[in-house]
C-alpha cells in the first residue's frame, strides 16, 4: 500500500482494530471471562462452589491496586518492561487470527507469523524470572524453555497439516484460506485425516498457555511459580492478565483452524459463536485436564509431547500428504 | 471510578501466604481443610499464594521460635501492601503450653502489628473463615486508606 493513500479513516479503524475489536479491550473481556468460567467450572468437578465467574478480573483489579516491589537484585528495566511486552504481542496475534469472518490484518503468511508472536510472550516470562534475580525464577525460566520446545514441534506439524490440507497441492499459511476453504466444504474436525491432529491441538493448547498438568514452569507448590516469584502488583496482573488472554488466543487459533468457516453473515451472531466454540475447547482441554490429573514432571512432558502428541500430529501430516 | 472499582476488588480477591512459626501442625491442618470442597474458601476469592510477593493476607501460625523469628519479620516485610496479618490459634497470641520457654521468641504482637486473630487450639474451620472475611474487610479499608 502506497503510505500516501492512508487517510484519517484507515488511522481510526486501524486503532479501533488495535485498542478495541479485535484487539485489547475486546480480548481482555474475553480472556478474563473463559479464565472464569475454567476456574467455576475446575472447582464445580472437584465438587466445590467454586469462585464467582468474575473472579480473574478482581484478582487482575485488586493487583493493579498493590504496591510493586523491585528485588534490590533485579535488571529494573527489563523486569519492568518484560510483563508489557509480553501482553502487546498478545494483543497483535489476535489480529491475525479470523474471528466470526473478521480478520484484521490477513497476510499471506498468517500462520507463520502467530508462531512466531506466540513465542514472545513466553520468552517475556523468561527474560522477566532471569531479571529477577531469584533462584526460583531461574529454575522456573529454563523450565519454561522445555515447555517451549516440547510444544513448538506438534505445533508446526498441526499447522503444517492444516495448510496441506486447505492448500491443495501447495501448503497454505494464510488463516483466512484456511477459513475460506473449510466455509467452501466442512470444518476440518470433521475431516478424518485431521483428527488426530485436532487431538494434538488439544494438548498443545494447555502446555501453550501453561494451564495445570503442563504447567512445570510455574508449578505453584513447588516453585512458587517461577518465573512469577518476584513480581507484584501491576506487572504481575499484566502477567495475570497475558494468561488469561492466552487462554483466548488458543482457542480462537484452534477454532480457526479446525472449526473454521462457521459464518453467518452477521457480525455480532459470529462473535457469540466465535465464544462458545472457545469456551467449549477451554473446558475439554483445560479445566477437564486440570480436574482430573497431577502435574507432569520437566522430563514426562518433554518425552510426552515429542512421542505421543508430535506422533498424532505427524500421523495427520502423513495422510493429509498421501491420502 | 476507576479507583473506585480496585478498592471493591481489594476485598474480594485476598490471597493468602501461610507461615509456620514452630506451628504443632494443628492449625495448619485446619487452615488447609478451609481449602477444601467441604468448606471451599475459594468462592470467597481465597487463594493459597506460593511466595509472599503475592500475598495480601499473612497466616502465622505457632508461638514463634527464636529460630523462626527473624524469617518470619522478613518475610511479612516481602509483602506489598496492603497487607494484613491474621494470627491463627492462641500460640502466636500467648505462646499457649510453649510460654516460658527458652526456645520461644514470642508472642509476635511484640514484633509487628496484629490486624486479626483467631482463636482457639486448633480453632474450627468455621471460625478460621470468620476470621480470614474479617480480614478482608480490614484489607479494603487499608485499600481506602492508601494515597
Amino acid at each position: 500500500m502506497d503510505i500516501m493513500n492512508i487517510d484519517i479513516m484507515d488511522i481510526l479503524m486501524y486503532a479501533v482494530y488495535i485498542l478495541i475489536f479485535p484487539g485489547l479491550l475486546f480480548t481482555c473481556v474475553f480472556g478474563l471471562w473463559l479464565a472464569g468460567i475454567d476456574r467455576k467450572v475446575v472447582a464445580r468437578m472437584q465438587h466445590r462452589k467454586g469462585p464467582p465467574l468474575a473472579q480473574p478480573a478482581y484478582d487482575f483489579l485488586k493487583l493493579l491496586g498493590k504496591e510493586c516491589i523491585v528485588p534490590d537484585g533485579a535488571a529494573r528495566i527489563t523486569f519492568l518492561a518484560a510483563p508489557w511486552l509480553g501482553l502487546a504481542s498478545l494483543v497483535v496475534t489476535v489480529l491475525f487470527i479470523p474471528i466470526g469472518g473478521l480478520q484484521a490484518f490477513g497476510t499471506g503468511g498468517d500462520t507463520v507469523v502467530i508462531l512466531y508472536l506466540l513465542t514472545i510472550p513466553t520468552l517475556a516470562m523468561i527474560l522477566g524470572g532471569s531479571a529477577s534475580g531469584s533462584p526460583f525464577a531461574g529454575v522456573g525460566s529454563s523450565r519454561t524453555m522445555v515447555a517451549i520446545m516440547s510444544y513448538e514441534l506438534p505445533l508446526i506439524l498441526i499447522i503444517l497439516a492444516v495448510g496441506k490440507a486447505a492448500g491443495g497441492y501447495g501448503v497454505t499459511f494464510s488463516l483466512g484460506q484456511i477459513t475460506l476453504f473449510q466455509y467452501l466444504t466442512a470444518p476440518f474436525i470433521l475431516d478424518w485425516r485431521l483428527v488426530p491432529a485436532a487431538i494434538a491441538m488439544l494438548f498443545v493448547i494447555p502446555c501453550e498457555v501453561g494451564q495445570h498438568p503442563f504447567d512445570v514452569g510455574e508449578a505453584e507448590t513447588e516453585i512458587c511459580e517461577g518465573p512469577l516469584v518476584e513480581y507484584s502488583g501491576a506487572p504481575l496482573a499484566v502477567f495475570k492478565l497475558s494468561h488469561a488472554i492466552k487462554m483466548f488466543v488458543m482457542t480462537a487459533l484452534f477454532s480457526a483452524l479446525f472449526l473454521g468457516g462457521v459464518t453467518t453473515g452477521m457480525l455480532w451472531l459470529d462473535i457469540v459463536l466465535t465464544l462458545a466454540f472457545c469456551s467449549v475447547v477451554t473446558l475439554v482441554c483445560m479445566s477437564l485436564l486440570h480436574a482430573i490429573s497431577a502435574r507432569f514432571r520437566v522430563e514426562q512432558l518433554f518425552k510426552f509431547f515429542w512421542t505421543v502428541v508430535s506422533g498424532l500430529a505427524l500421523v495427520s501430516l502423513l495422510l493429509v500428504w498421501f491420502c | 471510578m476507576f479507583k473506585k472499582l480496585i478498592d471493591n476488588a481489594a476485598s474480594k480477591s485476598p490471597w493468602l501466604f501461610h507461615i509456620n512459626a514452630g506451628s504443632c501442625n494443628g492449625c495448619d491442618i485446619e487452615l488447609v481443610a478451609v481449602l477444601t470442597p467441604r468448606y471451599d474458601a475459594e468462592r470467597l476469592g481465597f487463594k493459597l499464594a506460593g511466595t509472599p510477593r503475592h500475598a495480601d493476607i499473612v497466616v502465622v501460625s505457632g508461638p514463634v521460635t527464636v529460630q523462626s523469628l527473624d524469617r518470619v519479620l522478613r518475610t511479612i516485610e516481602q509483602v506489598p501492601e496492603p497487607r494484613v496479618i491474621v494470627t491463627l490459634g492462641s500460640c502466636p497470641r500467648s505462646c499457649n503450653v510453649f510460654k516460658g520457654s527458652y526456645a520461644v521468641a514470642g508472642p509476635l504482637d511484640k514484633y509487628v502489628p496484629i490486624d486479626v486473630s483467631i482463636a482457639g487450639c486448633a480453632p474450627k474451620p468455621e471460625a478460621i473463615i470468620d476470621g480470614l472475611a474479617l480480614a478482608t474487610k480490614i484489607l479494603k479499608e487499608k485499600r481506602e486508606a492508601m494515597k
